[in-house]
């Protein structure tokens, strides 16, 4: 058995909006190629948390963040920190698909065009053709990659940004409840693909979905009201919550 | 009971009879508001029309010049007795100068179309108050009936600057102002105006100081446009020493007048597109700078654009401040730099409509019909822009 790694590592989070605290000290570690779900109810501060690890909360005015959020051990929030390199390794994939209104192809090029990774030409096609492949939606966009990324169904818009988010090659891929716009068939698909992709990439997902975090997840943590309340495997937390409010929200007896 | 609750919801009630009566009165009110536009709108039209089409054409009559070396004293000789009088004096005033040009023409006759005197044309149109005496209306319908007085497309309209006779004025000179003033305008207001809304919207910090700025350049963009004929004559004349008159001091005052439209116009644009492709962008490590060129410019271009061509539309016609910078003075030459005196269209129409003679009313309702083809062409043009680069996001 390989050793447990710790991709992410928090320490004593707090995040305010403005005069609200909206994480009050969350402590937890994100194990390496794992699938880690973040649950909770609406409010509780999901989004909000998940944002902390790509500084995606820094475009916020007002908001204001203690404490230390340490990738591979280096603080992400140091002042000498370069934001774009940091979103160069820790991608996100958000809750509406959102491709830029360009061709499917210069969708995925973008990125690494402005990091520098590769030159246009043949090895951009290459790295296009292998990002479309990993999220699996090369069959379906092959013969149309000039074609504007926005005439994809839904559930192709989300794996053609998963596949823009995997150009880049991070390490860790954030998703924000991914599925919330899919139908079963589409967000069955993505749950292979994050079943394939967490060899490669430290996965964490914010979901509503309990049967998606049961299924598609190692890792689940509990969030309530801004506090972390369980974190564990994800099947102890299914089977066995040692918090009642976890159990409650499991089971849907939350209100 | 509920059957009963029902079926009185249904039948028409007072509350409902009156609701009724509230919509129909309403829609009328809107619908009788339209019709009186309209009616304006068509009155407008039929009476600029009306009065301006006739100056597209202009009376010429058929001579004979015998150009000799004695012409170039005295212009007269190179006509008859007759057709001297008839003929437009600027005109005859040209030969000269056209013999100094082309010797080879001395000792030779020819038979030209020649635009003739402006009392001539009115009377032909049967305009009242053409002034012409008695004697030469028998002339002019004799050569009328002899085909050699006839009325001609007005090409001299479009070809020659202003005159102090109407038969020759044309809009050639103020065109070309209105162009160059323009030009100036577009150069200085659509990108200064782009930047600071890009500043605004995408890069500056929201606090107090952002705010204020947004507050005065909404408020700016409502002031009347006069007080932006001062603030260029105070900056651009008095302090920087631009020539009064020039197409540089109209255009950096239009400028001036058409910033405000342009920001505001940039900055709803920029809003408009959706903050998901802004998170995309950020998401995959593109800086501000990369996020705002790369992908909230291209999405917001015909915004802008739709916003700067009204801004330009709005300069192109603007008369008053132009007035206080000193450009409705007479200038019959087309300028050749942006710093020589110059005039604009509406600046040539407003200096013809102040003229006595009454060949002139004609040319004012033809030069507005050519600002207004301008106009809505320039308003068209956004309309379409607009329509066309609709993006489904
Ligand atoms: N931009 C913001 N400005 C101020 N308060 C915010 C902002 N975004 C979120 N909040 C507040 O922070 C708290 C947590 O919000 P967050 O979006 O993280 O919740 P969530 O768990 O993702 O909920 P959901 O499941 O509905 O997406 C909420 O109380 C919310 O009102
Ligand atoms: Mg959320």
């Amino acid at each position: 058995m390989k050793t447990k790694k710790n991709k992410l590592t928090v320490r004593n989070l707090k995040l305010w909006y403005g005069e609200s605290e909206a994480l009050h000290g969350i402590d937890l570690d994100i194990v390496s190629g794992k699938v880690t779900s973040l649950i909770g109810p609406s409010g509780c501060g999901k989004s909000t948390f998940l944002r902390c690890f790509n500084r995606m909360n820094d475009r916020i005015p007002n908001c204001r963040v203690e404490g230390e959020v340490l990738l591979e051990g280096h603080d992400i929030y140091a002042p000498d920190v370069d934001v774009v390199q940091l979103r160069s390794h820790v991608g996100m994939v958000f809750q509406k698909p959102n491709p830029f209104p360009k061709s499917i192809y210069e969708n995925i090029a973008y990125a690494p065009r402005i990091h520098g990774m590769v030159d246009d030409g043949d090895d951009m096609d290459e790295l296009v053709e292998t990002a479309l492949k990993r999220a699996s939606i090369w069959d379906e966009v092959k013969d149309k990659l000039q074609q504007p990324g926005t005439a994809l169904s839904g559930g192709q818009q989300q794996r053609l940004c998963i596949a823009r988010t995997i150009a880049v090659q991070p390490d860790v891929i954030l998703m924000d409840e991914p599925c919330s716009a899919l139908d079963p068939i589409a967000t069955a698909k993505i749950e292979e693909l994050m079943d394939e992709l967490k060899e490669d990439y430290t996965i964490v997902i914010v979901t509503h979905n309990m049967q998606q975090a049961a299924r598609a997840s190692d890792y689940t943590a509990y969030f309530y009201l801004g506090d972390l309340i369980e974190y564990g495997e994800t099947q102890k937390v299914f089977t066995t919550p040692r918090d009642q409010r976890t159990e409650d929200y499991i089971t849907g007896r939350f209100g | 009971m509920a059957e009963l609750m029902l079926k009185s919801a249904l039948q028409s009630d007072a509350r409902k009879r009156r609701r009724n009566r509230a919509d129909r009165r309403f829609k009328w009110y809107g619908f009788t508001a339209l019709v009186l536009a309209m009616a304006f709108l068509v009155f407008f039209f039929i009476d600029i029309i009306g009065k301006g089409l006739p100056a597209f054409q202009q009376a010429e009559m058929l001579v004979q010049v015998s150009y000799s070396e004695a012409v170039k004293d005295n212009y007269n000789l190179a006509l008859d007795k007759i057709s001297r009088k008839l003929v437009s004096r600027s005109w005859l005033r040209t030969i000269p100068m056209m013999l100094e040009d082309h010797p080879e023409l001395v000792g030779t006759t020819s038979e030209e179309w020649v635009v003739t005197d402006y009392h001539i044309d009115q009377f032909l149109k049967g305009h009242e108050g053409h002034g012409l005496i008695e004697k030469d209306q028998k002339l002019v319908e004799k050569l009328c009936e002899e085909g050699k007085i006839k009325l001609a497309f007005n090409s001299g309209f479009f070809t020659h600057g202003d005159s102090k006779m109407p038969e020759n004025a044309g809009i050639l000179a103020s065109a070309i102002g209105s162009v160059l003033v323009l030009l100036l305008t577009m150069l200085v207001a659509v990108p200064i105006g782009v930047m600071t809304a890009i500043y605004l919207e995408e890069f500056a910090p929201d606090n107090r100081f952002t705010q204020l700025i947004e507050v005065n350049i909404n408020n700016l963009a409502a002031i009347p446009s006069i007080l932006y004929g001062l603030l260029g004559l105070a900056i651009f004349i008095n302090f920087m020493g631009v020539p009064r008159s020039s197409a540089l001091a109209g255009g950096l005052t239009l400028a001036l007048m058409t910033l405000p439209i342009i920001i505001i116009a940039t900055r709803a644009a920029l809003r408009a597109v959706p903050e998901t492709i802004r998170e995309a962008a950020y998401g995959l490590g593109a800086s501000n700078l990369q996020t705002v060129w790369d992908h909230v410019l291209p999405l917001a271009k015909p915004g802008i654009l739709t916003g700067a061509i009204i801004g330009l539309a709005q300069a192109m016609g603007e008369t008053a401040p132009l007035l206080i910078v000193g450009m409705m003075a007479y200038i019959p030459e087309a300028p050749h730099s942006i710093l020589e005196a110059t005039t604009v269209l509406p600046a040539q129409v407003y200096t013809w409509s102040g003229e006595s003679i009454r060949a002139f009313e004609e040319r004012t309702a033809a030069g507005i019909m050519v600002l207004l083809a301008v106009l809505l062409s320039m308003n068209a043009l956004a309309v379409r822009l607009r329509n066309r680069s609709e993006t489904n996001w």
